[in-house]
C-alpha cells in the first residue's frame, strides 16, 4: 500500500514539473514573442528608466533557463511572485480567498452528491418509469446549460422576480450583508457551481447501479433471503458506490477551476472571481499563482481518489501489495 | 468541459429481460436474429439505430436549422429584422429596450438594435467555433495519438506525459489564463480551444488503435508485407472512426459553451460584434428592466449545445461506442 | 406426510417485446427428502428457469407463472407472502449457481458472505455467524479456514470459490440444496472434486439436491432420478439407472451419445445432436424436438406428445416410446456402432 502511494506521488512528480513549464511559457511571453516588459505595463507610456527598472526587478534580461529556475526556486518556497496593483504577495492575496472558494466548492459537493445519488439511484431502480425518463432528460439539459446563464436566470427568478413579487427573496451577489445570515448568499452560487456536476453524478450513479445489478452476486445475494431493499442497499450500493466517490474527489478539483464563471456571476469573494479581476488589470502574478496553486490542489485531489480507490475496492488493494 | 462531455456508458436498452432468465433467453434472442435478420452492413445498423432514438433525431433536425440559419442570415435577418451590428443614430434613442413584440420578436438591446438579429448572427460564431475549434482538436488529437499509439516507446511516453499534464489543468481555467495572455479575440478562441481539446481526442483514438493493433488480422496484414501507412488507413482507421465522430460531436457542444463562457468573460468576440456569450455580458446590466436580453441568447446556447449533447449520445448508442476517461 | 418437493404442471412464461417465451412449460416432478434429482438439458431448455422459478428470483415482470403450483412440504410457495418466500430462500432451500467467479460479491469478505444468511435466518450474532462461517468453510475442504475467511473472492481460485459457494448454500442447513450447473465453470479436474464434495455432503446431511446440468455425465454417479427437459418440457423421467440404461426419448438417445462413454470403448463415436434448439418463441408445431430427430414421423409434427408412464414410473414425452419395436432401434444402434467401433479398431 505505501509503495503504491510513494509510486503515485513519483508519477505526480514530472506532470508538475510539465505544469511549471507550460505556466512558466505563458507567463512570459518573451519567450514566445512579445515583450515581457509590455506585457507587465500594458500599453501605457513609460520612461526608460522604468522600463530598464522593470527589467532588472523581473530578472528579464537573464537567459530563460535561469528565468525558470528562478522560477521554480520561488515556487518550491512557496513564493507566488507579488501582485502588481496591490504590491502584496501573491500568497497573501490568495490565503485570503481561498477559504471562501472552498466553501462554496464544498457546499456545491454537498448538494451534488445529494441529488446525484438520489436521481441516480431513483432512475436505476424504477428504470424505464417516468422518473427515469425525467432524470435521464434533465441530465442532458443539465449539462448543457451554459453554468454563467443559469447563475443570472436564478438571480433574476429569486433575487429580483421575487423581491417584486413580495416572495421570499435570495440575495443576488456577494457572500455575507447585515439583510441575511451568511449561509443564505451561499445557496444560488453553490448551486449554480453544482449544477452540471450534478447531472454527470446522476448519470455515474444511474449506470454504475444498473450495470451492478446485472451482476451474478446481486443474484447470490437475492437467493440467500434477503429483500430486494436489503440486495440493492447491501450488495448493489457498494461496488456502485466505488466509481461515484473516485468521481466526487476528481470532481472537487474541476471545482476549483469552474469557479472562475460563478463567483463572477455572484460577485463570491474567492478564486475564481479574483482570477477574473486580476486578468482586467493584468495582474499576472496573481493569474498564475493562482493557477497554478489550483492545479497543485487538483493534483492532490486526485492522488487522494486514487488512495480511496485502492481502500474501498480490496481488488486493488490486495492486487497491488501482490504484484 | 468538452472532456466533461462524456464519460458514461449508460447500459443499452435493448435488453428485455434482466437478471436471471436472461442466459436461457438470450439463446432464442439469438436464434430469432438467424432467422429473420439477414446480416446488414454496421453502418446501415448504426443508421437505423439512429432513425429510431427520436431524441437524436430532434437534435439533428435542430442542429440543421440552426445551421441554416446561420447560413443564410445576410439573405434576410437584417432586412427583416435589422441591422446586427450598426446603431442608427436618428432612431437608436426611441427603439432602446424595447420589449418583445411583432417588429422585434426578442425585443432590442440599450443601443437600439434587434436582438432577433444578433441572436441569428450569434449562431455564426457559435457554430463556427464549434466545428472548427473541434476540427483543430480532432487533426492536432489524430496526429499525435497515431504517433502515440502506431511508434509507442518514447514518442508515446513524450505525447501521453503531455496529454497528462494539459488533463491536469482544470480545462476551463485553462482557456481563460490562455486567452487571457494570447489576448481576446475570436481566433484566439478557436486556438484555446482546439490546443486545450487535443488531449482527449489523443487519447481515445490511441486507445483504439492499440485495441485495433491487439487484433490478429492487423498482423496478417503487416506479414503479408502491408507498410505501416497502408495498415493505418485500411485496417485501423475504419475501427476508430466510430469513437473519433461521437467524441467530436459531444466536443462541438463543450465548444460552444465555452466559446459563451468565454465571450460572456469579455474574453472572446468582442463589441460590437455579437455572439451569444457577450449578450449575456450585456444583459446583466438590465436584467430585471430587459430580461429578454439575458432569455433568448441563453435559450439559443442551451438548445443548440443540448442538441449536439442528444446526437452525440445517439451516435454513441447507434454505434456503440464505449466511452471511458 | 407430504413430499419435500412438489412441482406441479409448472408453466413459467416471459412476456417481451418479441412474443411470449415459454421458458418453463409444464414441467411436473416429486423430491423426496435426501434424494437428488438431476435435471439435464441444453442451454434454453429452461431448466435454470424452472429452479429460479422455484427460489422464486425470477423478475416478474416479464416473467410469470402462467399456472401449475411449486409446493414445499405440501405448502405452496406461490400462494406465501414475498416475505415467507424469502424466509425459505437461503434457509430451506438454497441454490448454488454456475459461475462461481462472478456469484460472488467482489467487495465483502468470503466469511462475511458465508454468514451473510446465518445472521440473517437464524438471527446469530456477528461473531457467532463468523465463528460458523469459518466451520462451514473448514467443512468444505478449505484450508486454513480461519484466515481464508478473511480473504476476498479474487484470492480465491475457482474451485476454492464453488467450495465457498456451497458452505454458503450449506449455511442454514437446507432442505432442498439446488446447484445450477456447479461445475461448468470450473476445470475439468476440480469438476471430479466439486461432485466428490457435493456427495459427500449429501451422505452427511439429510438435504436433498436438484442438480441442474447439460452433461448426463454429471449426474451419473449422483442423481437417484433424472428428468430431461427440451424446449421447457419435461420429455423423459425416471430413475437415473431407467433413464441411462434404457432411455426411452430419443433426444436422450441424442444426449447419451454425445457423451464420451467408456463401457464402449469407441473412439470417435461421438455423435452431437444436430441443429440448434428451437426459439421458445416461436416453437415447431408438434414434438418440439421432432425437427432435430432423426426418427420423426409425420406424426410427430402432428401431435405434442404428452409426458405419459411407460413402465413403473419411467415417463416419456415419445409417442413412440411405448413400441418396442422403436426403442430396439436406438438399442441396435448402439450395438452397432459398438461393433463398427471394434472391426475398425
Amino acid at each position: 500500500m505505501i509503495k503504491y502511494i510513494a509510486r503515485r506521488i513519483l508519477q505526480m512528480i514530472p506532470v508538475f514539473i510539465g505544469v511549471t513549464i507550460i505556466l512558466f511559457i505563458l507567463r512570459s511571453p518573451g519567450v514566445v514573442g512579445g515583450d515581457p516588459v509590455r506585457m507587465i505595463t500594458g500599453e501605457r507610456a513609460i520612461s526608460e528608466s522604468l522600463y530598464n527598472q522593470i527589467v532588472e526587478r523581473y530578472g528579464l534580461d537573464k537567459p530563460i533557463y535561469v528565468q525558470y529556475a528562478t522560477y521554480l526556486n520561488d515556487l518550491v518556497h512557496g513564493d507566488l511572485g507579488t501582485s502588481y496593483q496591490k504590491s502584496r504577495p501573491v500568497s497573501d492575496i490568495l490565503l485570503d480567498k481561498f477559504p471562501n472558494t472552498v466553501k462554496l466548492a464544498v457546499a456545491a459537493i454537498l448538494i451534488e452528491m445529494f441529488f446525484g445519488i438520489v436521481a441516480g439511484i431513483i432512475s436505476a431502480v424504477k428504470r424505464y418509469s417516468f422518473w427515469d425518463v425525467l432524470v435521464t432528460f434533465s441530465t442532458s439539459v443539465l449539462v448543457s446549460l451554459p453554468v454563467f446563464w443559469l447563475g443570472l436566470m436564478l438571480q433574476l427568478l429569486f433575487g429580483l422576480k421575487f423581491k417584486e413579487w413580495g416572495l421570499p427573496y435570495l440575495p443576488l451577489s456577494g457572500m455575507s450583508g447585515s439583510e441575511f445570515p451568511d449561509i443564505v448568499y451561499l445557496i444560488m452560487p453553490a448551486v449554480t457551481l453544482a449544477s452540471v456536476s450534478t447531472a454527470y453524478a446522476a448519470r455515474i450513479m444511474r449506470s454504475q447501479l444498473l450495470e451492478v445489478m446485472g451482476q451474478d452476486y446481486m443474484r447470490t445475494a437475492a437467493a440467500k433471503g434477503l429483500s430486494s431493499a436489503q440486495v440493492i442497499w447491501g450488495h448493489g450500493m457498494k461496488n456502485a458506490m466505488i466509481p461515484v466517490v473516485t468521481y466526487f474527489g476528481l470532481d472537487l478539483g474541476a471545482m476549483m477551476g469552474g469557479t472562475v464563471l460563478t463567483e463572477t456571476v455572484f460577485n463570491w469573494p474567492g478564486v475564481g472571481y479574483e482570477i477574473f479581476l486580476a486578468i482586467g488589470q493584468r495582474d499576472w502574478p496573481i493569474v498564475m499563482g493562482a493557477t497554478i496553486i489550483i492545479v497543485f490542489i487538483v493534483m492532490v485531489l486526485n492522488l487522494l481518489v486514487d488512495i480511496s480507490y485502492a481502500f474501498l475496492d480490496p481488488r486493488i488493494r490486495y492486487g497491488r501489495q501482490v504484484a | 468541459m468538452v472532456s466533461d462531455i462524456t464519460g458514461f456508458d449508460d447500459k443499452r436498452r435493448e435488453v428485455p429481460v434482466e437478471v436471471g432468465a436472461a442466459d436461457e433467453l438470450a439463446v432464442s434472442e439469438d436464434l430469432e436474429y438467424v432467422e429473420t435478420g439477414p446480416a446488414r452492413s454496421l453502418r446501415a445498423d448504426a443508421l437505423r439505430r439512429l432513425r429510431k432514438n427520436k431524441l437524436a433525431v430532434a437534435g439533428l433536425i435542430w442542429i440543421i436549422i440552426v445551421i441554416l440559419i446561420a447560413i443564410t442570415a445576410d439573405l434576410w435577418a437584417p432586412r427583416w429584422l435589422g441591422d446586427p451590428v450598426e446603431i442608427d443614430s436618428t432612431t437608436a434613442a426611441e427603439r432602446m429596450l424595447l420589449s418583445p413584440s411583432w417588429d422585434h420578436p426578442f425585443g432590442t438591446d440599450k443601443l437600439g438594435r434587434d436582438v432577433a438579429s444578433r441572436v441569428v448572427y450569434g449562431a455564426r460564431v457559435s457554430l463556427m467555433v464549434g466545428v472548427l475549434a473541434v476540427a483543430i482538436a480532432v487533426t492536432l488529437g489524430l496526429i499525435l495519438g497515431a504517433l502515440a499509439a502506431y511508434y509507442g516507446g518514447i514518442w508515446d511516453a513524450i505525447i501521453m506525459r503531455t496529454a497528462d499534464v494539459f488533463f491536469a489543468f482544470p480545462y476551463i481555467l485553462f482557456a481563460i489564463v490562455l486567452i487571457a495572455l494570447l489576448g481576446p479575440g475570436l481566433q484566439n478562441v478557436f486556438i484555446a480551444i482546439g490546443v486545450l481539446g487535443w488531449p482527449s481526442i489523443a487519447r481515445v483514438f490511441r486507445s483504439s488503435i492499440l485495441s485495433v493493433k491487439e487484433n490478429e488480422y492487423v498482423d496478417a496484414a503487416r506479414a503479408m508485407g502491408a507498410s505501416t501507412r497502408r495498415i493505418l488507413i485500411r485496417h485501423i482507421m475504419p475501427n476508430a472512426v466510430a469513437p473519433i465522430i461521437v467524441y467530436a460531436t459531444m466536443s462541438v457542444g463543450g465548444a460552444i459553451l465555452t466559446e459563451a463562457a468565454l465571450s460572456f468573460l469579455g474574453m472572446g468576440v468582442q463589441p460590437p460584434d455579437p455572439s451569444w456569450g457577450n449578450m449575456l455580458d450585456d444583459a446583466r446590466s438590465f436584467m430585471l428592466t430587459a430580461p429578454w436580453l439575458m432569455i433568448y441568447p441563453g435559450i439559443a446556447i442551451l438548445t443548440t449545445v443540448l442538441a449536439f449533447v442528444l446526437l452525440g449520445d445517439g451516435l454513441r448508442d447507434a454505434l456503440d461506442v464505449k466511452l471511458k476517461e | 406426510m407430504a413430499p419435500l418437493l412438489e412441482v406441479d404442471d409448472l408453466h413459467m412464461h416471459f412476456f417481451t417485446r418479441d412474443g411470449v417465451v415459454k421458458a418453463c412449460d409444464g414441467v411436473t416432478f416429486t423430491l423426496e427428502a435426501g434424494r437428488t434429482l438431476g435435471v439435464v438439458g441444453e442451454s434454453g431448455s429452461g431448466k435454470s428457469v424452472t429452479a429460479m422459478t422455484i427460489m422464486r428470483l425470477i423478475p416478474e415482470p416479464p416473467g410469470k407463472v402462467v399456472s401449475g403450483d411449486i409446493r414445499f412440504k405440501g405448502e405452496s410457495i406461490l400462494a406465501m407472502s414475498e416475505r415467507e418466500q424469502r424466509r425459505l430462500r437461503g434457509n430451506r432451500i438454497a441454490m448454488i449457481f454456475q459461475d462461481p467467479m462472478t456469484s460472488l460479491n467482489p467487495v465483502y469478505r468470503i466469511g462475511e458472505q458465508i454468514a451473510e444468511p446465518l445472521r440473517l435466518h437464524k438471527k446469530m450474532t456477528r461473531k457467532e455467524a463468523w465463528a460458523a462461517a469459518v466451520e462451514l468453510l473448514r467443512r468444505v475442504g478449505i484450508p486454513q479456514a480461519e484466515e481464508r475467511a478473511r480473504n476476498y473472492p479474487h484470492e480465491f481460485s475457482g474451485g476454492m470459490r464453488q467450495r465457498a459457494m456451497i458452505a454458503m448454500a450449506l449455511a442454514c442447513g437446507p432442505d432442498i440444496l439446488i446447484a445450477d450447473e456447479p461445475t461448468t465453470a470450473l476445470d475439468v479436474t476440480i469438476q471430479a472434486q466439486i461432485l466428490e464434495l457435493m456427495q459427500e455432503i449429501q451422505q452427511r446431511t439429510e438435504s436433498a439436491i436438484i442438480m441442474i446440468t447439460h452433461d448426463l455425465g454429471v449426474v451419473a454417479d449422483m442423481a437417484d432420478h433424472i428428468m430431461v427437459m427440451y424446449a421447457g418440457k419435461a420429455v423423459e423421467y425416471g430413475s437415473a439407472d431407467e433413464v441411462f440404461y434404457h432411455p426411452l426419448h430419443p433426444y436422450t438417445w441424442g444426449l447419451l451419445d454425445s457423451l464420451p462413454r467408456h463401457d464402449v470403448d469407441d473412439k470417435g463415436a461421438l455423435c452431437p445432436i444436430q441443429g440448434q434448439p428451437p426459439s421458445l418463441i416461436h416453437l415447431p408445431p408438434g414434438c418440439a424436438f421432432g425437427p432435430r430427430c432423426a426418427y420423426a414421423g409425420p406424426a410427430c409434427r402432428r401431435t405434442v406428445p404428452p409426458l405419459v408412464d411407460i413402465e413403473q414410473g419411467h415417463l416419456s414425452a415419445c409417442l413412440f416410446a411405448g413400441d418396442a419395436a422403436f426403442i430396439a432401434r436406438y438399442e441396435n444402434r448402439v450395438t452397432r456402432a459398438g461393433a463398427g467401433a471394434e472391426v475398425g479398431g
